[in-house]
C-alpha cells in the first residue's frame, strides 16, 4: 500500500511464543493422529485414512511451527502517534487499522504463562465499539505504551 | 414526587402470567404423570395437589415481587427498589437517562397504563436499565417532563417557560400513509419470501406438467389427490402471506416520526403502542435501506444506529426513523432534522476490474453445494449449475452497488447483501476504520474498506469490498486528518 506503513516491529521473541505455541497445537494434532493410526489397525481399515492423517499432521506442524510465526512477525507493524494508533498485520489478507487516540476508552495489557516467561504482553486497546489487540510486545513498552495511550486518550462524552 | 410509589395492580397479574409461560412444561408433564390406570393410587392426587401448589406460588411471588417494587424521584433521580429475597436498590441519576420508551400492551390499554423503559448508555448491558411494568399514562408523562426538565435545566439557564416551549416544538417529520402502509406490507421480508417462493414454485409447475394432458387427465388427478395438495400449498403459501401483511400492519399502525426539542420521537403499534425516544445527539449513524422489491417501486427504510439501548432488545439495535417512503424525498424529510448531513451526495464506484472478484466470491460461495449436489444426484444434479449462474449475478449486483463519497465531514458507503445499505457516517462518529487488502486484491490494485461506529451495545461495521487503491487510500487519509 502506498500510504506510509507504521514503523514499529513486535518483539522477536513473539516469534518463539508462536512457535512454542505452534509447538503444543502440533503435539494435540499428532496424538489425534495417532488415534487414528491406531482405529485403523483395531478395525484394519485402509491404509489410506493413515496416509492422509499423517499428511495433515505434518502440515500442520510445518505450518504452524516454521511458517505461519515467521510471516505473521514480518507482517505485525503498529506505531503509537499522538493522534491515531496504527496496526497493521495478516499473512494472506493485509489488514491496515486506524483508530483515532480520542476514541479509545481504555488499555488493558494481558499476560498469559507463555508471555509472561518472555516478558511479554498483549495490549488491548478498546473503543467504544471494537477492541483492538497487538499481540506479545516487549513488558516495558507496553507499560509505557498504556500509560501514554491512557494519558493521551480524552473521551468526548457527547461523541462517545 | 419524592414518595415511594408502587406499579398499577395489574403488573402482579402479568408477572403472574409471565411465570406461568416458563412453567407450562413442568404442568403439562405433572399433569400426565400419574394418568395411569390405578385411579385410587395417591399419586394421582398429588400430581394434582403439586400443580395447584406450584401455581400458587408462583400467584403469591406475582404479588409478592408487584409490593415489594417500589419507585420514586428524588433529589434528581430515579430510584427503584425491588427484589423477592434479596432487597435490590438502583438509583439512575436524570441525567444519565438516554431515554424512555414508552408502550402499551394488550393488558395496559384498557386501563390507561403504559409501560415505561429506561435506557442508559451503559457500555455492557444486556437489558434495559429499568423499567416500570405499568403504570398510569399521566404519571409516565409527569416523569417524563420532570426528567427532561432536569436535564435541560441542570448545566443550562433556568427558563420557567420551558414545558409550554417543550410541547409546541413538536413537529411531525414523517407519518405513514394507507398507501405506503400497503406497500410496506405487502414487500416485507416475510412476504418477498413467500411471494419468490410462489413464483419459483408456479414456474416450475409451468415447466413441469404439461397442461393438455393436465386437461385431459384432470379428473384422474384430482382423484389421486395431486391438485389438492398443489391447491393446499398455495393457500398455505397465501395464508402466510397475508399473515405476514397483517403482522406489519399491526405493529407499524399510525407509525409517526417527530421531532421534539433534540429529541426524535417514534410512535407506533396498533394492539401494543410503542414510543420510543432518541436524543439527536445520541445518532452515531444514518443507513437506508432498500430491500429487492422494495427497490423495484423506489422505496426505502430509514434507520439510524444509535448510541443508547440495550443489546438484548431488538427494537432499540434497529431505529426504524422511516419504515417506508420514496427514496427520492428522504433527503427533503431528513434534511431540517438531521442537520449536517447530506444525503444528496454521489457516489464514486467500485472500478470495473473489481467485477470479475465480485462474481468469483459468490461463485466460490456456493461452488461446494453445487459440486456436492452434482455428484450426490448424478446425473439430474448437473441442474444445480444453475445456481453458480444465480450468484454470479447476486455478485455482479453486489459489484454495482458498491460505492463511497466523501464531503467534508462525511463517509457515505453504499454496499449490497440481500438488502442494499446506503450509510452516512460523521468523521467524528467513526470508532475505527480498517483497510483490508488480499493477494488477489494486490495484484488488481484494489482494497476493502471497514468502517465501524457505535450502535448499541456495540459497534456496527459497514463493509465495502474491491474498491481502487487509490479510493481506499483517499478514505484512509481523510479519516487521519
Amino acid at each position: 500500500m502506498e500510504i506510509r506503513e507504521p514503523q514499529k516491529r513486535i518483539s522477536k521473541l513473539a516469534l518463539k511464543v508462536w512457535k512454542i505455541t505452534g509447538i503444543l497445537h502440533s503435539i494435540l494434532v499428532w496424538m489425534a493422529c495417532a488415534a487414528a493410526m491406531f482405529l485403523v489397525s483395531l478395525f484394519n481399515w485402509s491404509t489410506w485414512f493413515t496416509s492422509i492423517a499423517l499428511i495433515i499432521a505434518l502440515f500442520y506442524s510445518v505450518l504452524f511451527i516454521f511458517i505461519i510465526p515467521k510471516l505473521r512477525w514480518k507482517r505485525w507493524k503498529y506505531e503509537v502517534r499522538e493522534q491515531e494508533i496504527e496496526l497493521q498485520h495478516g499473512v494472506f489478507i493485509i489488514k491496515r487499522t486506524l483508530v483515532p487516540m480520542i476514541r479509545v476508552q481504555h488499555v488493558d495489557t494481558v499476560q498469559g504463562p507463555l508471555l509472561r516467561n518472555y516478558d511479554l504482553a498483549t495490549i488491548t486497546i478498546s473503543t467504544a465499539a471494537t477492541v483492538h489487540h497487538i499481540p506479545a510486545i516487549d513488558m516495558i513498552e507496553a507499560d509505557r505504551l498504556r500509560h501514554s495511550i491512557s494519558a493521551l486518550a480524552r473521551v468526548d462524552e457527547d461523541d462517545v | 414526587m419524592s414518595n415511594y410509589k408502587r406499579l398499577h395492580p395489574i403488573t402482579a397479574i402479568s408477572n403472574f402470567l409471565k411465570e406461568l409461560k416458563q412453567l407450562i412444561a413442568p404442568i403439562i408433564i405433572f399433569f400426565f404423570i400419574g394418568r395411569g390406570d390405578h385411579k385410587e393410587s395417591i399419586w394421582e392426587y398429588s400430581s394434582m395437589f403439586f400443580m395447584v401448589l406450584m401455581i400458587l406460588i408462583v400467584l403469591i411471588t406475582g404479588i409478592v415481587k408487584w409490593r415489594r417494587f417500589t419507585y420514586r424521584l428524588e433529589e434528581g433521580e430515579l430510584r427503584i427498589e425491588y427484589g423477592l429475597l434479596v432487597k435490590k436498590k438502583r438509583y439512575i441519576p436524570f441525567e444519565r437517562i438516554q431515554s424512555l420508551d414508552l408502550s402499551e400492551g394488550i393488558l395496559h390499554r384498557p386501563f390507561g397504563l403504559v409501560k415505561v423503559k429506561i435506557e442508559t448508555a451503559g457500555s455492557n448491558m444486556t437489558e434495559a436499565e429499568a423499567e416500570l411494568t405499568a403504570i398510569k399514562k399521566s404519571e409516565a408523562d409527569e416523569i417524563q417532563r420532570i426528567i427532561s426538565e432536569a436535564k435541560k435545566s441542570s448545566p443550562k439557564i433556568e427558563t420557567n417557560d420551558a414545558p409550554i416551549d417543550f410541547e409546541q416544538s413538536d413537529t411531525i417529520i414523517y407519518q405513514i400513509s394507507k398507501k405506503e402502509m400497503f406497500i410496506m406490507a405487502s414487500t416485507s421480508g416475510g412476504a418477498g419470501v413467500i411471494v419468490s417462493a410462489l413464483l419459483a414454485f408456479f414456474s416450475q409447475f409451468n415447466e413441469m406438467i404439461p397442461y393438455e394432458k393436465i386437461f385431459k387427465e384432470l379428473s384422474h388427478l384430482v382423484e389421486s389427490g395431486v391438485f389438492l395438495i398443489i391447491f393446499l400449498i398455495v393457500l398455505l403459501l397465501l395464508a402466510a402471506w397475508i399473515g405476514s401483511i397483517l403482522v406489519t400492519l399491526i405493529k407499524y399502525n399510525g407509525f409517526t416520526t417527530k421531532q421534539n426539542d433534540g429529541n426524535l420521537i417514534i410512535t407506533r403499534g396498533l394492539l401494543e403502542r410503542r414510543q420510543t425516544t432518541i436524543p439527536l445527539h445520541r445518532i452515531q449513524a444514518v443507513r437506508i435501506t432498500e430491500n429487492p422489491l422494495r427497490q423495484l417501486w423506489g422505496y426505502a427504510s430509514v434507520y439510524i444506529e444509535s448510541a443508547g439501548g440495550s443489546v438484548a432488545d431488538k427494537e432499540s439495535m434497529n431505529v426504524v426513523l422511516i419504515p417506508i417512503v420514496k427514496k427520492s424525498k428522504i433527503p427533503s424529510i431528513l434534511d431540517g432534522t438531521l442537520t449536517g448531513y447530506n444525503f444528496n451526495t454521489s457516489f464514486h464506484k467500485a472500478p470495473g476490474r473489481a467485477k470479475n472478484r465480485y462474481m468469483i466470491r459468490e461463485i466460490l460461495k456456493v461452488f461446494p453445494v453445487s459440486a456436492g449436489l452434482a455428484i450426490a444426484f448424478w446425473p439430474f444434479g448437473l441442474i444445480s449449475i444453475i445456481l453458480l449462474g444465480f450468484f454470479a449475478v447476486y455478485g455482479h449486483l453486489r459489484f454495482r452497488s458498491a460505492g463511497w463519497s466523501i464531503e467534508q465531514e462525511q463517509l457515505s458507503l453504499r454496499f449490497r447483501g440481500l438488502l442494499k445499505h446506503t450509510i452516512f457516517m460523521k468523521k467524528n462518529r467513526i470508532q475505527s476504520m480498517m483497510v483490508k487488502q488480499s493477494w488477489f486484491q494486490r495484484k488488481l490494485q484494489l482494497a476493502s474498506i471497514f468502517s465501524t461506529v457505535k450502535s448499541s451495545g456495540s459497534g456496527k461495521t459497514s463493509k465495502v469490498f474491491h474498491l481502487d487503491l487509490l479510493d481506499v487510500e483517499k478514505i484512509y487519509q481523510w479519516y487521519r486528518q
